[in-house]
């Protein structure tokens, strides 16, 4: 090769092309100061010229190769097509070979580990099945078990008579019940009113707002406290 | 199979003195095939060397690939001198190619590479001789691929677009899709299709439609998550409605002779197996007088029978079809329990029956051994055993 591929120093960044900035030409005539035009364009011619030297010894050199990995075949049979089994191109020929061995052992292990997630993840799920399986089934032995008890000693059983202290407790508890059943049905009284009266509060509204809507515009709603139903 | 085009070894000169001399490309062949993975791994890097853009058309593993390669080539050679298999062979391979895009300079390129791989492995052994009958017998392999090719190109497209209109998740592992596909897709109820998803570029696995053709109703596939499969975990995990797939051409044995045999049908399905059969089922219901069909559906588990509403709504409006379903691993089923040959069996006596028989590899080889035993001839028992077990 004659020409260097890089020389750093002189050579052009094709950023320049777009930045280039040109003095503004003299009074009374218009457009860029012609002398720069022409030194960057001499500049241009310059690079380019490089560029396409260094093009045509690339070229060459490129030939120059292919000719040296095509020669050893080239006696008369091979088509052109078959590049020969030069040192060269074995050599190649086996570095692709262990990546592509390398890719697949990749894939393969990935595909191993993916495979053993999915079945693991499988029984887990055959297992967690089973497990539900057999609670349900138990809790329903048990449920049955207790309600068959429950109904023959309730056949079997006369009420036996019960003690003072006994009956004590089941009056304290029915007199508990009772109070808190009188409690808890005023406060749902006073929540249902309350719902009703809100209801009754919103019906009123639209009914306004049709009205308005009617009449062709807004108008002051009556001031209302939307907390008043609360108690 | 297009006889007029088998190849003639024999007449087969082009230019040089003498036939093909077949037994000593066997033996070349045989001496080479010593090395093993070396030999398709040798190809491909050749290959991919030479024009490096023909690596996209393959997948990023290619463990699966030399194996296919190899495959080929031994058969090829192996039944060399038997012209009208061979024929046959070449011509699904060269149609099977259409959908991987190949086109005719790509049969040059890959000529070039297996003689350089050829060359390599013969060493010292390698004489212009031998390039010549290789290059000559490579040569006619070509041919006969690429015009079982072109003539395949009148029939319909390289591969279909196929558009996911629903998704239906029937079981933990096993969905149920619908595709369409552009163009219309013409094939027989039983067929299958290659499939390749988005997101896995360059596998391709066989999966049956379930129902038969009719103009704009999508195709149905029942796919079945295997382990670690690349491309049933992608059509099960990935695949939403709108998902754009590539189908190959519709493939298979499985169909329904012409004319049908004056015979009752049993159809018999393993799991998803059943896809290829309830196609048959729906194809029978355009006959005026449909034969009379036993449908037998079997899974591991209850869960398993991800299509029996179906079934039983099918056979709900049809008198000639009778579904059984049958559970192997769960004793606590409420209808029949067993192996499904043992299920079949138990069924009655089938030998004057036609049988069909789709699903797992180990399941179909069992009923179909089964019922070769209950006196059923071999020919009234059909099969097609590939695909399933596949990743």
């Amino acid at each position: 090769m004659t020409t260097a591929w890089f020389d750093e120093q002189s050579r052009m960044n094709p950023d320049e092309l777009q930045t280039v900035t040109f003095p503004v030409s003299r009074l009374g005539r218009r457009g860029y100061d012609e002398d720069a035009v022409r030194d960057f364009l001499h500049k241009v011619h310059a690079q380019y010229v490089r560029l396409v030297n260094d093009r045509t010894s690339l070229w060459q050199e490129v030939q120059r190769l292919r000719r040296r990995i095509i020669a050893p075949q080239a006696n008369g049979e091979v088509n052109g097509v078959v590049v020969g089994d030069s040192e060269g191109h074995v050599h190649a020929v086996r570095i692709l070979s262990a990546a592509q061995v390398t890719a697949d052992r990749y894939v393969a292990d990935a595909q191993a580990y993916s495979s053993r997630l999915t079945e693991e993840a499988r029984l887990r799920r055959d297992e967690i099945l089973q497990e539900a399986q057999r609670y349900s089934d138990m809790v329903l032995e048990e449920a049955h078990t207790k309600a068959r008890e429950a109904a023959v000693s309730a056949l079997n059983t006369t009420p036996s008579p019960q003690t003072y202290q006994e009956q004590q407790a089941v009056h304290a508890e029915l007199a508990y019940l009772r109070t808190y059943s009188d409690v808890y049905r005023a406060h749902l009284r006073a929540y249902t009113e309350g719902i009703l009266r809100g209801i009754e509060d919103w019906e009123r509204k639209e009914a306004i707002s049709l009205e308005d809507a009617a009449n062709g515009g807004p108008r002051e709603l009556p001031a209302y406290d939307g907390n008043s139903h609360h108690r | 199979m297009n006889v007029r085009r088998s190849i003639n070894w024999r007449r087969q000169r082009r230019g040089r003195q003498g036939p093909l001399d077949v037994a000593r490309l066997r033996r070349n062949f045989a001496q080479v095939a010593e090395h093993g993975d070396e030999v398709p791994l040798f190809f491909y890097s050749d290959l991919f060397i030479k024009h490096p853009e023909v690596r996209d058309m393959f997948p990023i593993s290619m463990e699966a690939q030399r194996g296919h390669l190899v495959d080929a080539l031994v058969k090829i050679v192996s039944s060399v001198d038997r012209t009208d298999e061979l024929t046959g062979f070449l011509q699904g391979l060269g149609r099977d190619h259409r959908k991987f895009d190949v086109a005719v300079e790509h049969y040059e390129a890959v000529g070039a590479s297996l003689l350089a791989t050829l060359q390599y492995f013969s060493g010292p052994d390698w004489t212009p001789e031998l390039r010549a009958d290789w290059a000559a017998a490579y040569e006619l392999i070509g041919t006969v691929m690429r015009a079982a090719a072109q003539e395949d190109e009148g029939r319909g497209p390289a591969w279909w677009r196929g558009t996911v209109v629903s998704h239906e998740r029937r079981a933990f592992d096993i969905s149920v899709l619908h595709v369409q596909p552009e163009p219309a897709m013409d094939y027989a109820a039983g067929q299958s299709v290659a499939i390749e998803s988005p997101s896995r570029p360059r596998l391709w696995r066989y999966y049956s439609m379930a129902n038969a053709p009719r103009r704009d109703t999508p195709l149905e596939f029942h796919v079945r998550l295997i382990d670690g499969g690349a491309v049933s975990m992608a059509l099960t995990d990935g695949t939403v409605t709108g998902t754009e797939l590539r189908l190959g051409p519709p493939i298979g044995v499985l169909t329904l002779p012409q004319p049908l045999p004056d015979r009752d049908l049993v159809l018999i399905a393993g799991s998803t197996g059943l896809a290829p059969l309830k196609a048959i089922v729906d194809q029978l219901t355009e006959l005026p007088q449909p034969p009379n069909v036993h449908l037998f559906f079997g899974a591991r588990k209850a869960d398993g029978l991800y299509d029996l509403d179906s079934l039983e709504k099918m056979a709900a409006d049809r008198s000639w079809l009778t579904v059984t379903p049958a559970v192997s691993a769960d004793p606590k089923f409420s209808g029949e329990t067993g192996s499904l040959p043992d299920v079949v069996a138990r069924h009655g006596d089938w030998s004057r029956h036609e049988a069909y028989v789709a699903g797992p590899t180990q399941m179909v080889q069992d009923t179909a051994a089964r019922l070769t035993a209950a006196g059923m001839a071999k020919d009234q028992i059909h099969i097609e055993d590939f695909g399933w077990s596949e990743p």
